[in-house]
């Protein structure tokens, strides 16, 4: 009995993880397809990356995608771990006020969002570019770093923190040499995490963008409109091969907490 | 006149509406280890941390060396806490850890710090665990890890949180000698939180009992043990048998008690006022009474229950006036009675104390 349920499970996650990746390995192996065309398989290329390093286009809206990503993810670092350590030590209606704040922006439909942000930076005549970008993503990384972080604060014993104050730190110097380099592990792992949803948002960014300001997520978007090219395919894959290094990343921090915890 | 080290000047703290600590007064002298002792709850602990400035008083005053300090942060009084759970930094080694307090208070050179380290981590016999990290240390090292952290920065008191409940029994009977050997080796003001009256019993110069945020008795061990001032400290302290006595007569020395049909001198203890014709609480140590099968003087006259044997001593139930009382007698081979013998209970006088009834005080036995 017992061993037929756990073979209609193995059975169950098998097909699961199929239907959930399939699609994935078809842009993959599509992307070395000879043939435009995604109805044939006619021979190996690598014709189609020669054609994606070549656009000046792509080549310049994936390097501002990369400069707001890394501003974001070092910005809501920044943000995130300073509201934990301070809700930390607030009270308790103030914890769960700073609380209500953070995680907001999540629950704040994106497209509402979007327009929101639209319209505010609209009437302050901001110019839409670098500066939006990074201060809309960081405002819905902001809130993972924050939970992260503080999911962190909370397992450090407090007797850790009174015993470095007892033993003659000052707050600061508290936060500095104790606080600072336990959560480090999860500002890391947190910050990683913000540079991958930063890197692939597309509401926001479609808001946020410039004119000369397109990221690559929002410029992949209106390639589609004139259909799916191996070319988009070959793109996705080097995506989806950077976002799998940045995961591998954070996990290797990730093992890192764990391995340090008595 | 000499002045205390430390002063605790009617210290009174609240949680919310619940007051922790009453009005609580008391001198800590050079040198001392003194033991704040009580069952769990009773503001011990809050007392300790209102010492390390941990916690902050509502009302009253903390000086140390005369100057008061109860607006001082932690870190800028001169005291250092060893807590329950230990508190190493679990991202620093053991050297790092020892050197912590030093460090951030620039208090002393990288040389001098490593000479300082070394001694301290020979005071608590650590020596060539500087590289270690926490969590490769055992309970017991990482504890002496913690006192040693604490001495280097050579506090005027060292504040002792239960720092040995988390260890097993054995390594904690050990770990008592060696504390109190280090207090006499180091001459630092111990105040030690325990609620293990053992503990506290074999290592205090001086004791202060504290229960329901007051406290109730401070003195030494053999005073606390022997002279209990009222009922929490009489049933807190030792293992006691609790008789309800009617009063007959008292004298200088002595009163006449009633319980059951037996009348037998008990010593006054000089602190009570006891009333003839009234009732009193005679509590008898169980290991100072004796039982024997041949009529004595001033003896409780019953029958024998049980007998146990476990190990060195030999604990005896007996039956007098229809309650039970048990006597724990030691160094003897054998016992001279047997079950439904009738025996006589003595007891060394200074064994016995008669204290006044309390309200809602149950007879039993504690």
């Amino acid at each position: 009995m017992r061993m037929k349920t756990s073979r209609f499970g193995a059975f169950y996650l098998s097909l699961f993880f199929v239907i959930l990746y399939l699609p994935v390995l078809g842009v993959i192996l599509y992307s070395f397809n000879a043939s435009p065309s995604t109805a044939q398989w006619t021979g190996f290329t690598l014709d189609w990356y020669r054609v994606l390093f070549e656009d000046r286009v792509i080549a310049a809206s994936f390097r501002i995608s990369m400069e707001v990503a890394v501003i974001t993810s070092i910005v809501s670092a920044i943000i995130g771990t300073a509201s934990a350590v301070v809700a930390m030590r607030a009270t308790a209606g103030m914890k769960r006020a700073i609380q209500g704040v953070m995680i907001l922006p999540l629950l704040i439909p994106e497209v509402a969002l979007g327009i929101a942000l639209l319209v505010f930076f609209n009437s302050l005549n901001l110019p839409f570019g670098h500066f939006t970008l990074v201060a809309s993503h960081s405002l819905f990384c902001v809130p993972y770093v924050y939970i992260m972080v503080q999911l962190r604060l909370k397992e450090i014993d407090r007797s850790i923190l009174e015993s470095a104050r007892d033993l003659g730190a000052t707050r600061w110097q508290a936060t500095k040499t104790i606080i600072l380099p336990l959560v480090m592990p999860s500002i890391v792992t947190a910050s990683l995490l913000a540079l991958a949803m930063s890197l692939d948002d597309v509401i926001i960014s479609t808001y946020m963008s410039g004119p000369k300001t397109t990221t690559l997520p929002v410029h992949i978007f209106s390639m589609m409109r004139v259909g799916v090219t191996p070319k988009v395919n070959a793109l996705c894959t080097l995506i989806l091969v950077g976002m799998f290094f940045v995961v591998g990343l954070s996990q290797l921090f990730t093992k890192k907490i764990h391995k340090e915890d008595m | 006149m000499k002045q205390p080290l430390l002063s605790l000047v009617n210290i009174n703290k609240y949680f919310g509406d619940f007051h922790v600590l009453k009005d609580i007064s008391f001198d800590i002298e050079q040198g001392e280890f003194l033991t704040l002792l009580g069952p769990s709850g009773c503001g011990k602990t809050t007392l300790l941390r209102c010492i390390a400035g941990l916690e902050s008083i509502h009302s009253g005053d903390i000086l140390l060396n005369g100057s008061s300090i109860k607006d001082m942060a932690p870190n800028k009084r001169n005291v250092n806490t060893v807590f329950q759970n230990y508190a190493l930094f679990p991202h620093l080694n053991v050297y790092d850890n020892i050197a912590y307090g030093p460090r951030v208070k620039k208090s002393m050179t990288e040389a001098e710090l490593k000479e300082r380290a070394a001694n301290v981590l020979e005071l608590v016999q650590m020596l060539g665990y500087e590289k270690r990290m926490p969590h490769q240390l055992s309970g017991g090292q990482r504890q002496r890890i913690a006192i040693a952290r604490a001495l280097i920065n050579e506090p005027a008191i060292l504040l002792l949180d239960e720092p040995l409940g988390a260890l097993d029994l054995k390594l904690r009977k050990h770990m008592q000698t060696e504390l109190a050997q280090l207090q006499k080796k180091t001459g630092t003001t111990f105040v030690y939180v325990t609620h293990d009256q053992e503990e506290a019993l074999n290592m205090s110069d001086r004791i202060v009992v504290i229960d329901q945020g007051e406290v109730q008795q401070l003195g030494s061990p053999r005073d606390i043990y022997n002279n209990p001032v009222n009922l929490f400290v009489t049933t807190f302290i030792g293992d006691r048998n609790m008789m309800r006595v009617r009063v007959l007569e008292t004298e200088a020395t002595h009163s006449l008690v009633q319980f059951g049909e037996n009348v037998v001198s008990i010593r006054n203890s000089g602190q009570h006022q006891l009333e003839v014709g009234r009732e009193a609480v005679l509590a008898v140590h169980m290991d100072k009474m004796r039982v024997s099968c041949h009529e004595q003087p001033n003896a409780l006259v019953g029958e024998v229950l049980s007998v146990h044997y476990s190990g060195s001593q030999i604990r005896i139930r007996v039956k007098v006036a229809d309650r039970q009382i048990t006597v724990v007698e030691y160094q003897k081979i054998d016992c001279e009675c047997e079950k439904g013998d009738q025996v006589y209970v003595t007891w060394e006088d200074h064994g016995a104390i008669l204290l006044p009834p309390e309200d809602g005080w149950a007879e039993g036995e504690v």
